[in-house]
């Protein structure tokens, strides 16, 4: 028995369109621990659904294999595999009424109308929407059918729960409760989450673990912090949240992780290299969040080791409320973007546009790579 | 420069193009529906006419409805009620077993379009149109020499005689019906959303139990107006009944077809009268039907 709920070995889904073919998922692996939250992120036509749809039995893959909870799911149809699909638009059955579609799933396993009935009432109370089991599913709320749709698959209690963008169709504000519910449930019911979502901040403020996916490919499995302040690609570090990416040129690669880049303005500095780099030298990025840039006057004194501090001229100011975004020039060509959070106790406009000032970063907080 | 701002006399001209487009909107309706209901129409009055002739309207009666289910001999007007209880029950019982079969068979035919691949699945989508599109009395002709050879071929190598009557009437009408489900099931199947077949399956139903608890009770409407939609085909066919009826076999239109060649009585405005209610009545359910199943998903 291996602790896994899911492992997924070098899939491989190619479809046919019109003649030729499309690889929807390239070389997948991947292993889901039990219990974890896990989250595939990329965007709309990655392959994250197509990867829950293998899991689900939806699809087959072209190649490769799927494993639950160590079982490899060859040849076994949708209908007796151990996981549950919480549908992007609910999928509820229009015909039936809430209770007989929470019901549906626990008479298909021959569990008895009373016990059934019972079960769906409690159900219902677990997602926090008792009352509303006579009613059909049309005269609902959005938000209270995503609940219905989430009772209806917790209900069979599975191994593992497919999520397919659940919040998608609803507001910001209900999806923002919603996201702190579904993993408060999450940790109560203590099931695996699948969830696939396109929305960066969903993944990292959910899950345990974070895979980004584009075209196919699997990029970067990992934590949240991980993604976030390590991303071994250039689409993984635009894909979530702003970078900076400045190009520069490897000229020396460190043994302590670090290396040194040349920059456009022939300034060197000290950067942090990505674990998957390639590149021994030649053209690299640098990619810098914007929130760990500071900005010092121009004459600021000389900055302390492991940090990275260029003269720049301010060229604009953005106020976006939590935070106020300054774009800087270095030179004549890197333009950076540093975002300061709007502190009460800081005066509003600290720097004017056109001062020159000096940038700092940590040298720790780059990340060098491949172009 | 004021001139530059607005052209008064354009501006004019457009008022009156547009006071004439209202009013020509207005009357398109009124003159198509007098083309559609005026015969119509004349007939349902003169099923009330006092008079035999339809020269003129010379009171109110309901005498002609009494006739139809009252014998009536004589000399100016015979009319047989036994004879045309026969052709109406002659008429339900080739329209139910008719439904019944072509009701199956399209729906069959609609999950197979909806649901499945296989090749030719293009052609046999256009081919189910072409009973709809086909003149009827070409239909008609097809099939009594379809029926005339098979029974030839039967006859050659069993020695039985086979004749036409209810059965071949029944194929015939199965024939034409399938289409008419099939296309109204079809289009209440791509009305409903897939993936409530993948959530069925995904809470452990099979393919079985996934189509009678989901895909059936959620199409169901779209059945019963394709079933409705063929009874009243089925009821008010002439042309292809007549083609492939054999003795004792008159339904109901064949019947009023009989009472016309003889002369044009009152009796048959109010049969007909009372046809087009009864039609009218089924396809005005069917078409409900139809838009509730729309409406709903």
């Amino acid at each position: 028995m291996t602790a896994f709920d899911v492992e997924l070995i070098d899939i491989v889904k190619d479809f046919d369109s019109g003649g030729g073919r499309v690889r929807a998922v390239d070389h997948v692996n991947v292993q889901i621990a039990d219990g974890e939250f896990f989250a595939l992120l990329g965007p709309s036509g990655c392959g994250k659904t197509t990867t829950l749809r293998l899991i689900a039995g939806f699809e087959q893959p072209s190649s490769g294999r799927v494993l639950i909870r160590g079982r490899a799911m060859e040849g076994i149809p949708a209908y007796h595999r151990p996981v549950n699909t919480v549908f992007q638009d609910y999928a509820l059955f229009p015909h039936l009424t809430v209770e007989q579609n929470i019901m549906f799933g626990l008479q298909m396993e021959g569990v008895d109308k009373k016990e059934a009935q019972k079960r769906a009432l409690e159900s219902l109370e677990q997602v926090r929407l008792p009352g509303v089991g006579r009613r059909r599913p049309h005269q609902l709320s959005g938000g209270q059918q995503q609940r219905v749709a989430l009772a209806r698959a917790l209900v069979k209690q599975p191994a593992v729960l497919l999520l397919d963008e659940p919040l998608g169709a609803l507001d910001l504000k209900l999806r923002k409760n919603m996201q702190v519910e579904l993993k408060a449930l999450q940790r109560d019911v203590g099931i695996t989450f699948i969830y696939v979502t396109h929305d960066q901040e969903e993944a990292i403020t959910m899950a345990d673990r974070i895979a980004v996916m584009n075209q196919g490919e699997m990029l970067q499995v990992g934590g949240p912090k991980e993604i976030y302040e390590r991303p071994g690609t250039h689409f993984v570090a635009d894909f979530i949240g702003e970078t900076n990416f400045v190009d520069g040129t490897l000229v020396e690669r460190d043994a302590d992780g670090f290396g040194r880049v040349k920059l456009m303005n022939d300034a060197v500095i000290r950067a942090q290299l990505s674990h998957t780099l390639a590149a021994s030298d030649g053209p690299v990025l640098v990619a810098i969040r914007p929130e760990r840039i500071t900005i010092s006057p121009a004459n600021a004194e000389p900055a302390e080791r492991g940090t990275t501090s260029l003269p720049a001229k301010l060229v604009d100011s953005q106020y976006i409320g939590t935070d106020t975004r300054y774009i800087l020039r270095i030179g004549e060509t890197i333009e950076l973007v540093a975002r300061l959070q709007n502190l009460d106790d800081r005066p509003k406009a600290i720097f004017a546009v056109g001062q020159a000032v000096t940038v700092r970063w940590s040298d720790a907080s780059t990340t060098v790579l491949d172009h | 420069m004021a001139q530059a701002l607005i052209n008064e006399g354009a501006l004019g001209r457009n008022r009156r193009v547009k006071r004439l487009g209202r009013l020509c909107l207005w009357l398109n309706p009124l003159v198509a529906y007098f083309f559609l209901w005026a015969p119509i129409l004349v007939l349902v009055l003169f099923s009330f006419n006092q008079s035999k002739s339809v020269a003129s309207f010379t009171g109110f009666t309901l005498k002609w409805y009494s006739n139809i289910l009252n014998n009536v001999v004589g000399a100016e007007s015979a009319f047989s009620t036994e004879l045309m209880l026969n052709a109406f029950r002659n008429s339900l019982f080739v329209g139910a077993i008719a439904t019944a079969i072509a009701t199956v068979l399209g729906t069959m035919i609609a999950l197979s379009m909806a649901r499945g691949s296989f090749p030719g699945k293009r052609l046999l989508d256009g081919l189910l149109f072409l009973p709809v599109v086909i003149p009827e009395i070409t239909q008609a002709i097809s099939l009594a020499i379809f029926f005339k050879v098979a029974f030839d071929w039967i006859h050659l190598l069993s020695g039985e005689r086979v004749f036409p009557g209810f059965h071949t009437i029944i194929m015939a009408h199965v024939t034409f019906n399938i289409s008419y489900v099939a296309i109204v099931v079809r289009a209440r199947l791509a009305d409903m959303d897939p993936t409530l077949e993948e959530a069925a399956s995904d809470l452990g139903a099979n393919p079985w139990q996934t189509f009678w608890r989901v895909t059936f009770p959620l199409i169901l409407p779209g059945v019963i107006a394709g079933a409705l939609l063929a009874f009243t085909l089925s009821l008010d066919d002439f042309v292809i009944t007549f083609f492939t009826s054999g003795v004792g076999t008159t339904t109901l239109p064949v019947f009023v077809y009989g009472l016309l060649k003889l002369t044009v009585t009152p009796e048959v405005n109010a049969i007909s009268t009372i046809m087009m209610l009864l039609s009218t009545f089924l396809i005005g359910i069917s078409l409900a039907l139809q838009g509730r199943g729309a409406s709903r998903s």
